[in-house]
């Protein structure tokens, strides 16, 4: 190792040449993962401004539009193509092929996703309009390469099929989206009730249910260090997480919605059943099993995921709960999706950093820091009480009909997300500079 | 992860046990308070334990990876992958040569609180490089090994491991 004796890294010279690799240069993934990071902050402001809308949201534009978007596009689905396009390949063992068309979604993707909220909380149309294109542009350029990296794809059966029923449902997602900018932009061309029932569960179920599912099979063994999920209840939990969503979609289209509705959470209730037996089962019998807070975010999401498939058969039944869809909404998508990615994301940071750190040295030894050297342990834990209490007087403020309540949820919710944006800005920059030194170790898990 | 060739299965069960012997150390020193370390009997056993392994069987593990199979990863068109875990290797190999003098003064119990500190501190370090890099090969080395190798290769390879 005479670069390592050096103090220089290896890899730097071989990135460049890396167009058919598995392993992506850092910045692919980490610019999605910052993007991601903004529009989380974004995301509790526009709640700020909006929180006297929120409680009780029925959908049509404004600010509790903007905070829904802002999480399902600038946060969940960005980091899901950031960690899809670096993990996937893994998986499948395929390259993703050139890093422009990466490159490319990033710049189409992000401003698209600026632009359509923009124009979502002033009302403003055109930007709407605009933006939507661009987004449904860039997640047409993101399916094409999810789709040629899953043809062909040599390892993980199980993960592939989950990232195919997460492509198709975002071609579904895609066309609704289009098909509600154009009803905004007067051009209306199928039922609203129809598309927005069909655009809220692909979105949520399907696109990034089916990822967050499918991709967790690759990384909780991973991190716990254990045995491969079982294969058959895998399969299992696939086959009636796809049944569910077709179910749910043809109650869309108002097929004997309340009984297909019904038998769609109850497939959705058993898919998640499973899943999560599997996933505990990892955590259980791994080697490693003291996964820290962010796995208690996860613990938490997982919770949540199955509280808002008894949320939807409350709604199906018409519960007479007032502001349920809005706490069905927190639910699935702060509580489900939003908590699973911010506790996958700490573990990522670190580990995608720490792969991609020059040898700068820590206790002046010339070696690459620890995922925990570059770990920013106090946000992390801001962030994390932040979050929950954000989420759980978000849930309150929605069940008591509170604008006050909003604002302060909203305010905790933009102190946890800015923690958690030094906690990044902090990886970042250790990646780059040399460590502090000290016996930086910690305890793995920690 | 389950794996079809026998070197990938062989290496998959180095990496648990390496790890099985890490985590044990590891959970002892956390329990194990600063003024109790140095009259410990069963940490100064497993401070032995470590050394065997610092000693014999991370070399030869590493050793092997790098001449058998990095080669084979690097004309697969996955130099990047096989340059990240030889880096990574010479830095465990660095914290290993930190540890393995603390470990053995241990195992004799002429280790002072000073050095069992620093014992501490390179097995939590090492514990974390290890899992950090074991994850990396159990996600990419040994799934690739898969389609890399045929039966012929892979029996040579098992068997080049085995005496290795």
């Amino acid at each position: 190792m005479k670069e390592a004796a050096a103090g220089k890294s290896s890899l730097t010279p071989i990135f460049p040449a890396m167009a058919g690799s598995r392993l992506l240069r850092p910045s692919i993934p980490f610019r999605f993962f910052g993007a991601a990071v903004i529009f989380h902050v974004g995301a509790w402001i526009a709640l700020f401004i909006g929180a006297d809308a929120t409680p009780r949201f029925a959908g049509g534009l404004g600010w509790p539009l903007v905070v829904l978007h802002f999480v399902t596009l600038g946060v969940l689905a960005m980091s899901a193509i950031g960690a899809s396009l670096q993990l996937l390949p893994v998986a499948t063992r395929r390259s993703v092929g050139s890093e422009r068309w990466p490159a490319a979604i990033w710049w189409l993707y992000t401003p698209g996703v600026a632009m359509t909220a923009l124009g979502m909380g002033t009302g403003a149309v055109t930007a709407l309009a605009a933006g939507a294109v661009a987004v449904v542009a860039a997640l047409g350029i993101y399916a094409a390469l999810l789709a040629r990296n899953l043809v062909g794809a040599k390892g993980m059966p199980v993960v592939v099929a989950h990232g195919w029923a997460a492509l198709a449902s975002l071609a579904i997602v895609l066309a609704t989206a289009l098909a509600l900018a154009g009803a905004y932009a007067g051009a209306p061309t199928l039922d609203r009730a129809t598309v927005i029932g069909l655009h809220v569960v692909f979105a949520a179920y399907g696109f990034m249910g089916m990822l967050a599912l499918g991709l967790s099979y690759i990384l909780v063994p991973m991190y716990a260090l254990s045995a491969a999920p079982a294969e058959r209840p895998a399969w299992a939990s696939f086959a009636l997480a796809v049944l569910a969503l077709l179910l749910a979609g043809a109650a869309a289209l108002d097929f004997a919605p309340v009984a297909l509705r019904t038998a769609a959470a109850a497939a959705g209730l058993a898919s998640v059943a499973l899943h999560l037996h599997l996933m505990t089962t990892a955590l259980r019998t791994g080697m490693r099993r003291h996964l820290g807070r962010s796995f208690t975010l996860v613990r938490v999401a997982w919770a949540m995921l199955v509280a808002s498939l008894l949320l939807a058969l409350a709604l199906v039944f018409d519960a007479p709960v007032d502001g349920l869809a809005t706490s069905f909404g927190v639910v699935v998508i702060g509580g489900w999706l939003l908590t699973f990615l911010l506790g996958i994301l700490q573990r990522i940071v670190p580990f995608l950093a720490s792969m991609h750190a020059g040898q700068v040295g820590t206790r002046g030894r010339g070696l690459p820091p620890t995922p925990s050297a570059l770990t920013a342990a106090r946000p992390l834990a801001i962030h994390f009480a932040c979050h929950l209490a954000a989420l759980a007087l978000l849930a309150l403020a929605v069940a008591v009909d509170s604008a006050l309540a909003i604002r302060a949820a909203a305010a905790l919710g933009t102190a946890g997300a800015l923690a958690f944006g030094a906690f990044f800005a902090a990886a970042m920059r250790r990646m780059r500079r040399p460590q502090a030194p000290a016996g930086t170790a910690a305890m793995p898990g920690s | 992860m389950s794996f079809q060739r026998q070197v990938s299965r062989a290496l998959d069960d180095e990496h648990r046990a390496s790890l099985d012997l890490l985590g044990r150390v590891e959970s002892a020193f956390a329990r194990t308070g600063r003024a109790r370390m140095a009259g410990d009997a069963g940490l100064a056993r497993l401070a032995g334990e470590l050394a065997g392994q610092l000693e014999q069987e991370i070399g030869r593990h590493f050793d092997f990876e790098e001449r058998e199979l990095f080669p084979r990863l690097a004309d697969a068109g996955e130099g990047g992958i096989a340059a990240l875990l030889t880096e990574e290797h010479a830095a465990i190999r660095a914290v290993a040569a930190e540890a393995l003098p603390l470990a053995r003064a241990a195992s004799a119990a002429t280790l002072d609180a000073a050095g069992w500190d620093a014992l501490k501190r390179a097995t939590f370090e090492l514990v974390e490089r290890q899992v950090a890099h074991i994850q990396k090969e159990t996600m990419a080395l040994l799934p690739m090994l898969e389609d890399l190798l045929d039966e012929d290769a892979d029996r040579e390879l098992a068997f080049a491991h085995a005496s290795g």
